[in-house]
């Protein structure tokens, strides 16, 4: 008995030192006890420098939470129990949001600094007037080629994927849409397509290409890439530029049949408690100087473009990453293609999955 | 010809298979080059990116405290629960108890998960108060620890001999004072496993602790989990280095404290044989 009596005594002596010490590290960011806004972001999608800078500027604790996919953070948001007052989910999930009243309508009296976003990323078809969304963040889906491997004259369009050199050596993001989509950009078929001939055609397509893929991967693609273990990967443009900067033998290319072109955009939960805050945090993010420097720690192209004079030429003009008009009307949102097709979608690309020659 | 020692052998391969990764992380925490991929110099940067992130500071102490607090009340109510079962006098309702805790035992995280996630929104309809944070975490964490505590506990209770409890009661203990100074005593080093079996649970727990966590409250494992997407940083590799070293110590202050309990004991009967070596 006494051993456990003084077991127990320990284990609450340390428990009420952790308690301390968590308190005296929340007094020392200077925050406890004021309001507090809570922001539901992707990891590591925000400089940790413009978070400390909002909380100096606004008083306002910002409490970050992460999510890994926007299923994960719809699911969370759905089910209630949260506070969130900003998330930043994917155009589709917008859309699925707002159709499900899970996001708060803007007040745009209260917004300052729209008409700093160019005019290309306002009033998408998954969310027109941008009554319910902001942008944050933009790019593409694309191919990224290591030019030890392939010379950038043969990687210009989704067809040289089908190449017979690249036998074994392409990977592909784990996405149905993604590779679904690809098969059907190379056909000239729309991202959306609910055709189910050409969905079919697309898929009959992509098991000729099986073959040269050698894996199927998500996050890893860009370690992968980096320590050259596959010449050629189908990923995002900011997974790309992170593969880049590691790697200078990589390159990325938008394929000239067109592409996806995806958003990131920041939208008030209707769990918010803080919408004040969120307002506030929204003008922040808006601000030219903000956008531009995440846009330099992150790595993906910002829709700011008053934010784009400030980022350093280098950035701007790298059509990998800030395409040309051209090029920008080939590029097609995704939409939600409601329950059934997203069946369809995925039982096609878990066929050609396991398909094998 | 001395025989070739294979199981010594099989010993190494087995340590070499759980501390190589580790300490392949440990290694690369001290990279100058920012990645795994390649070793490039030496540098403390990523250990001092570690004190200066608060957030995660609070995160891993967060993680601690609730690894500590939860196996504590589990332990509390586990050990008690095992008494309960051990005294139910009907065969069948017995086994049916143990049966279901066992049950609880072997299902996986992601429905206990999915299902506290359900309950506890559900809960925050009832009352407007109620949202996901350090409560939620807390009792699922309490919760899926109890049938570990459980079934720690059981075999100690079946060891024991039950003329100890007649022999007190005949001596005119009251219930009270036969769990204190009779079972309690007996089943503590079972207890004290259970607590750290509970301990262990908790602090590497992914699946439940992702579905109930909200708010700004957050574990280290959920935390990891959503840095991977971008690529786990060396500041993480340092984090781990810091949390292996700690259990380390951990584990050696264990060793000391029941060390220290057997050397107290030799003494006593060293003593105790002088005393009679004396007679």
């Amino acid at each position: 008995m006494k051993k456990l009596q003084s077991l127990i005594i320990g284990i609450v002596i340390i428990i009420v030192v952790l308690l301390l010490g968590v308190r005296q590290l929340e007094k020392s960011t200077g925050m406890a006890g004021a309001q507090v806004l809570n922001i539901y972001n992707w990891g590591d999608y925000i400089d940790p420098e413009l978070l400390k800078k909002f909380e100096e500027e606004s008083g306002y604790k910002v409490n970050y939470d992460t999510f890994d996919s926007n299923e994960a953070m719809f699911t969370k948001i759905r089910q209630g129990g949260t506070a969130y007052d900003i998330s930043i989910p994917s155009e589709y999930m917008i859309q699925k949001m707002i159709d499900e009243k899970l996001v708060l309508p803007l007040d745009h009296t209260k917004i300052e600094g729209l008409e700093n976003i160019d005019p290309r990323f306002l009033n998408l078809s998954f969310d027109p007037a941008n009554s319910y969304s902001i942008p944050y963040f933009w790019g593409t889906l694309g191919i990224a080629y290591n030019d030890k491997f392939i010379h950038a004259d043969k990687m210009t369009s989704w067809n040289d994927l089908w190449r017979p050199e690249l036998k074994d050596n392409i990977m592909l993001i784990d996405g149905a849409r993604e590779v679904i989509g690809l098969g059907l950009n190379s056909l000239g078929y729309s991202l959306n397509s609910k055709n189910i001939d050409e969905l079919e055609e697309a898929v009959e397509k992509l098991r000729k290409m099986t073959p040269n893929v050698k894996a199927i991967v998500a996050d890893e693609i860009k370690m992968y890439m980096a320590n050259e273990e596959s010449a050629v990967a189908v990923t995002f443009s900011g997974e790309a530029a992170d593969m880049m900067a590691e790697n200078e033998h990589i390159h990325y290319v938008i394929p000239k049949e067109g592409s996806n072109l995806w958003f990131d955009n920041i939208v008030i939960p209707k769990t918010a408690k803080n919408v004040e805050g969120a307002y506030e945090f929204i003008n922040f993010m808006l601000r030219p100087e903000n956008a531009a420097q995440n846009a330099e720690y992150i790595g993906y192209s910002t829709p700011n473009k008053k934010a784009l004079e400030i980022l350093p030429k280098e950035i701007t003009e790298d059509e990998q990453f800030y395409p040309s008009d051209e090029l920008m009307s080939h590029l097609e949102v995704y939409e939600d293609l409601g329950k059934e097709y997203v069946g369809i979608y995925n039982d096609l690309f878990l066929e050609l999955k396991m398909y094998r020659k | 010809m001395k025989k070739f020692p294979w199981s010594r052998l099989y010993l190494a391969v087995v340590f070499v298979m759980l501390y190589t990764p580790i300490f392949y992380l440990i290694f690369y925490s001290f990279n100058d080059g920012g990645t795994m991929n390649r070793f490039t110099g030496f540098t403390w940067d990523n250990y001092t990116a570690v004190f200066e992130d608060s957030r995660l500071l609070i995160i891993v102490l967060n993680t601690f405290m609730l690894a500590f607090l939860s196996a504590l009340i589990a332990t509390a109510i586990g050990t008690f629960g095992a008494m309960a079962i051990y005294y139910t006098k009907q065969r069948s309702t017995r086994n049916a108890l143990l049966s279901l805790n066992n049950i609880l035992l072997v299902s996986p995280d992601v429905i206990i998960g999915a299902s506290f996630l359900i309950f506890f929104t559900m809960i925050g309809g009832l009352f407007r108060s109620f949202s996901l944070g350090f409560t939620s975490v807390l009792l699922s964490h309490i919760a899926f620890s109890i049938p570990i505590v459980v079934l720690m506990v059981l075999p100690k209770l079946r060891e024991m001999n039950d003329s100890m409890v007649d022999a007190a009661r005949d001596l005119g203990a009251n219930n009270f004072q036969v769990v204190k100074n009779i079972i309690l005593p007996f089943l503590s080093p079972g207890i004290i496993a259970g607590y750290f079996m509970a301990f262990t649970y908790s602090l590497d727990d992914f699946a439940v602790t992702f579905f109930v966590t909200g708010n700004g409250f957050s574990t280290l494992s959920v935390e990891i989990y959503s840095r991977a997407r971008q690529g786990i940083s060396l500041e993480i590799n340092a984090l781990s280095t810091l949390v292996f070293l700690f259990s380390m110590i951990l584990v050696v202050g264990y060793y000391f404290i029941s060390q220290e309990n057997v050397s107290r004991r030799v003494r006593k009967n060293r003593q105790k044989r002088e005393v009679t070596d004396l007679q």
